[in-house]
């Protein structure tokens, strides 16, 4: 443990290390089915693939769409960066880090300034 | 595409690189798609890849969060503007730029190896003998670690941010700059550097991946194949790094960079 690091942050940080890993199984797993669904469907990696549809995921899964598993796999890509960066912002706060409360918290809304400019850009 | 991503994998595993400098070639001049949507999938790639390790990396207190997380702040912004001009600049400039990239890798590759001159665990006392402001010798001891003090914070703001500029345009981790940055400039040792650069790259390509799902620039059918390889191919890249003479396979990786750097070039100059 260096100098600057707390017990609790010490220990977040291999909390932290678990979930990412756990995230990128999960994903790997259901990106396994979809790709296996794709297969089994005849689709090609080069056919082009539908876009993302939040509302319609449960509704693909369920009916066992290649789609609907592939872009749950790859949301949980991205997800588990920003989920590694929450828990390090409760394990600061819980140590009562405010730098680096408010570094996590800028790193979050910089993403969130990505999702807005990607929303209203796109457009 | 999955062997594609499985070769890219564990070519990257064994040679410290990450999978995106070979995924987004391999899909431009491999399977004919367009480079934006070949950055789109390398990006997912390259965030799972990167997961993986810092996962390893944190359990193992190998990384400095700390360090990392004040960082990512920066390419994170820079990932945000080169995401968002990435769909401004026309597919030749991109092209040219990839070039410049993969003759940049080969030169690196290819030079003698000198940063274990710089992997010390022992860098507490600054070289130059300067005396820090206060206040910002506080601030760089918060960032340090157990047997070394970071320097030049300054530096390493303005390296991350062009880091993941670069790395949103051309769909890469960007540990080819981070890593250098961080060992020879900062003062960090390379295993730590390595680690913390690994760490940082999840959050600096979701920025931009974020901006390429919303704009439908990434292909799912593509995307998860070429990633679910490059995993596997990661994976085995680990096991198998003790086993291989990476002196060999680094000189033919030189050639084969070479040769995709002229075949860029080549295709953005039409």
């Amino acid at each position: 443990m260096s100098a600057t690091t707390s017990a609790r942050v010490f220990d977040a940080e291999r909390t932290i290390g678990r979930l990412l890993i756990a995230m990128t199984y999960v994903s790997v797993a259901l990106m396994g089915v979809g790709v296996v669904l794709m297969f089994a469907n005849g689709i090609s990696p080069l056919d082009a693939g539908p876009p993302l549809d939040p509302g319609d995921l449960g509704a693909e899964i369920l009916g066992l769409q290649p789609a609907g598993f592939l872009w749950l796999g790859l949301l949980i890509v991205i997800a588990a960066p920003i989920a590694r960066v929450v828990l390090a912002a409760i394990a600061y706060a819980r140590d009562r880090d405010r730098t680096m409360v408010l570094v996590s918290i800028a790193i979050l809304a910089v993403l969130a300034v990505a999702v807005a400019v990607a929303v209203t850009g796109g457009e | 595409m999955v062997a594609s991503g499985i070769g890219a994998g564990v070519f990257g595993s064994l040679l410290g690189l990450g999978g995106g400098i070979l995924i987004v070639p391999i899909l431009t001049l491999g399977f004919g798609l367009d480079l934006r949507e070949a950055v789109g999938v390398s990006l997912i790639s390259v965030i799972m890849t990167s997961s993986a390790a810092a996962g390893v990396y944190l359990e193992r207190h190998v990384a400095n969060m700390r360090l990392g997380m004040t960082l990512e702040l920066f390419t994170a912004l820079g990932a945000l503007v080169g995401g968002s001009i990435a769909f401004l600049l026309a597919e030749n400039v991109l092209e040219g730029l990839f070039a410049v990239l993969l003759g940049y890798v080969a030169f690196t590759m290819a030079r003698p190896r000198t940063e274990t001159a710089h992997d010390t665990s022992t860098l507490d006392i600054d070289p130059d003998g300067e005396a820090e402001p206060a206040q910002e010798v506080s601030t760089l001891e918060r960032l340090s670690g157990e047997g070394y003090r970071v320097r030049n914070l300054g530096l390493g703001i303005v390296g991350a941010s062009f880091a993941g500029i670069v790395s949103a345009l051309l769909g890469i981790g960007g540990g080819i700059i981070k890593v250098p940055l961080m060992n020879v400039g900062m003062g960090v040792p390379l295993r730590v550097a390595t680690a913390t650069s690994n760490m940082m790259i999840g959050i600096t390509a979701a920025a931009s991946a974020i901006i390429y799902v919303a704009r439908g620039g990434i292909d799912v059918y593509s995307a998860a194949p070429t990633a679910i390889g490059v995993f596997l191919g990661a994976s085995a890249g680990s096991r198998l790094a003790h086993r291989v003479d990476l002196r060999i396979l680094r000189w033919l990786f030189v050639v084969v960079l070479i040769y995709t750097a002229i075949q860029m070039l080549l295709r953005a100059l039409g």
